[in-house]
């Protein structure tokens, strides 16, 4: 076995999916990880990016996976069909992992990398970070439940079983998804989130230039009216997109956010809702 | 002179009803949408009255989307009215001509490039400029008195170009989500647009408009044959740059907004021919109203129809436009086939 010879007996590891990404920066030596998802290096959306510098950049295609002779191959499950089938032929040992839908999956998820790389103490530890941030922000949560909706570009709106759910769950606040009756997530008009009404939304970032319609949504006078910054609180996308690691930090700016638009709105918000 | 009156009235009352048409349907757009509202409530909302949350919806989301489904509804049906009265040609229209794709074209490469923000002018001022340059291109190569298919043909390619430099733009783009968001735009959808849109197209409509109803004399003169307008003191190749540049206005205008909405030029001077004649400078105004009334019942309809997530309102006007279209070709068949039939 190639594996054998060489000084460690770790496994190598080549990852083509951008939550996998996360999770072996997180947990495995940086001599393991052979290579990183396109999308390693994305500072919006990759927890991970300043890290994923020091690592090969994969196409997410099954080429360079190969020429690279990986013990093992992590992906997720939305990674394309053709890729895992062709990768799996080849004789590559391959390891697909789901979607997070919460926080005991983002930990059995950690649990399972640490398992994969050789370093379930590593694991370990990173869980007992996650479960003292909920503990944490348990403590100061003892307010009132408001309920929040997350809205991405386009309207896209995370379901009731979705792990920004679960990170809202734990800061005390509800996931108005439910009233609109998406379990695993889907599209809502504006119209519906007006007339909703839920406490505050949920946003990635709270910038006024729109790229493209789908962040232009964001930006509609008619949600700004009612969703100005001060009802908006802001998680960026590296924090929520994937199950890791980072959900302590997304768990904190939550607990930052609410206090930040609780600070703000307090004295003339709350007179306004009474006279409703 | 009698004739003359009856045609006279007929045209006045053709218009009188299309504008009632055009104010209904206002309203209808005004009056549906995911959330239910009674007609009494959206009238209420408009004028200021009811909760809210209402008067939001019907202010700030559902007229917008109407006053756009109006002006661009118009522009289309007038644009296709003005080139099949500049070609002396039925088939004519800016979707067949690639005039759409290829402003598409023009916004896309700008939110591709992710260098200006999607509600700044910089959207419909690309989009215009592809739009002409796609009609002038089409017009050089098939020259001044082209037949229908040679006017297709080099339609088709515009629009294959278009198309294919589109995707090419797509791949370029460093936001990941280009790809998804420009499918989706190219479909074309006026669903919520805001009064930031309305202010976006609008000049370049207008301009549009105006540009295309000034030539309405000239187009009157070209239908009696070239050389007829020519000695009525038409200048034709003037006559020809300024239809361009009404049209490229007020196509890319209105595609910076809303993607691409093809066929509502086509159908609609069809429509009004039978009832106001064939006179191409008595057409412009009624093919304008009945391609406004033509997109308002389209934009009504893709949110009538059930389904999971939203229809958009380019597809449906191509579901109606290409049957249309082929029906056309079948009725046209002759002299597309170069008279051999």
């Amino acid at each position: 076995m190639i594996a054998a010879a060489r000084a460690s007996d770790l496994p190598r590891i080549a990852s083509i999916n951008a939550c996998t990404d996360q999770l072996l920066l997180a947990l495995a030596d940086p001599e393991q990880i052979l290579g990183l998802g396109p999308y390693s290096r994305d500072t919006a959306r990759s927890w991970g990016a300043a890290d994923a510098h020091r690592y090969p950049r994969l196409s997410g295609e099954a080429e360079d996976v190969l020429v690279l002779k990986p013990d093992v191959v992590v992906a997720g499950s939305f990674t394309k069909l053709a890729t895992r089938t062709l990768l799996k032929e080849q004789g590559l040992r391959l390891v697909t992992f789901d979607v997070a839908h919460s926080l005991d999956e983002v930990k059995a998820q950690l649990r399972q990398m640490g398992e994969l790389t050789g370093h379930p103490d590593r694991a370990a530890a990173l869980n007992a970070r996650i479960d003292a941030a909920a503990a944490r922000t348990r403590q100061l949560v003892a307010r009132g439940q408001y309920s929040v909706l997350s809205i991405s570009r386009r309207g896209w709106v995370s379901g009731s079983r979705s792990l920004i759910s679960s990170l809202l769950a734990e800061v005390g606040l509800s996931n108005a998804a439910g009233e609109l009756g998406l379990k695993y997530g889907g599209f809502a008009s504006l119209e519906a989130i007006i007339s909703l009404r839920p406490d505050f939304i949920l946003v990635s970032n709270d910038s006024e230039f729109a790229e493209d319609e789908g962040r232009a949504f964001l930006l509609h006078p008619a949600l700004e009216r009612f969703y100005p910054p001060s009802k908006r609180l802001v998680v960026p996308e590296r924090m929520t997109v994937c199950g890791g690691p980072m959900v302590v930090d997304a768990l904190d700016r939550l607990v930052a956010e609410l206090e930040r638009v609780e600070r703000t709105a307090s004295a003339p918000a709350r007179s306004a809702i009474t006279t409703r | 002179m009698v004739t003359a009156d009856v045609a006279a009235g007929r045209r006045t009352s053709v218009i009188v009803a299309l504008v009632l048409l055009v104010a209904l349907l206002t309203l209808a757009s005004l009056a549906v949408g995911p959330v239910r509202l009674s007609p009494l409530a959206v009238v209420d909302a408009l004028f200021g009255g009811g909760d809210e949350v209402q008067r939001v919806i019907v202010q700030e989301i559902r007229l917008p989307r109407a006053i756009l489904g109006v002006a661009i509804g118009a522009i289309l049906g007038l644009s296709g009215a003005a080139l099949q009265g500049l070609l002396r040609n039925p088939l004519a229209s800016p979707s067949l001509f690639g005039a759409p794709q290829s402003a598409a074209f023009g916004a896309v490469l700008v939110i591709a490039l992710g260098l200006a923000d999607v509600r700044s002018y910089a959207l419909p001022v690309a989009a215009i400029v592809m739009a002409f340059l796609s009609v002038f291109m089409l017009l050089s190569v098939a020259g001044r008195n082209a037949g229908l298919l040679i006017l297709i043909l080099a339609g088709l390619a515009i629009s294959s170009l278009a198309g294919a430099a589109t995707a090419l733009a797509m791949n370029l783009s460093s936001n990941p989500f280009v790809a998804l968001e420009i499918a989706f735009w190219l479909l074309g959808s006026l669903a919520d647009r805001n009064f930031r849109h309305v202010i976006l197209a609008m000049p370049f409509i207008l301009a549009g408009a105006a540009i295309l109803f000034s030539q309405r004399s000239a187009l009157r003169a070209l239908s009696l044959g070239e050389e007829t307008a020519q000695s009525l003191g038409v200048n034709v190749g003037v006559l020809r740059l300024v239809v361009i540049v009404g049209v490229a206005l007020g196509v890319g205008g209105a595609v910076a907004v809303t993607g691409t909405i093809g066929f509502i030029g086509l159908i609609a001077p069809h429509l009004m021919r039978p009832l106001v004649g064939y006179d191409p400078g008595r057409l412009l105004l009624p093919s304008a109203l009945s391609g406004a009334a033509l997109l308002l019942a389209a934009d009504v309809a893709v949110r009538i129809i059930p389904s999971t997530s939203d229809i958009k309102v380019g597809v449906l006007t191509s579901l109606i436009g290409v049957p249309f279209f082929l029906y056309l070709i079948v009725r046209e068949r002759r002299a597309l086939g170069g008279g051999v039939a």
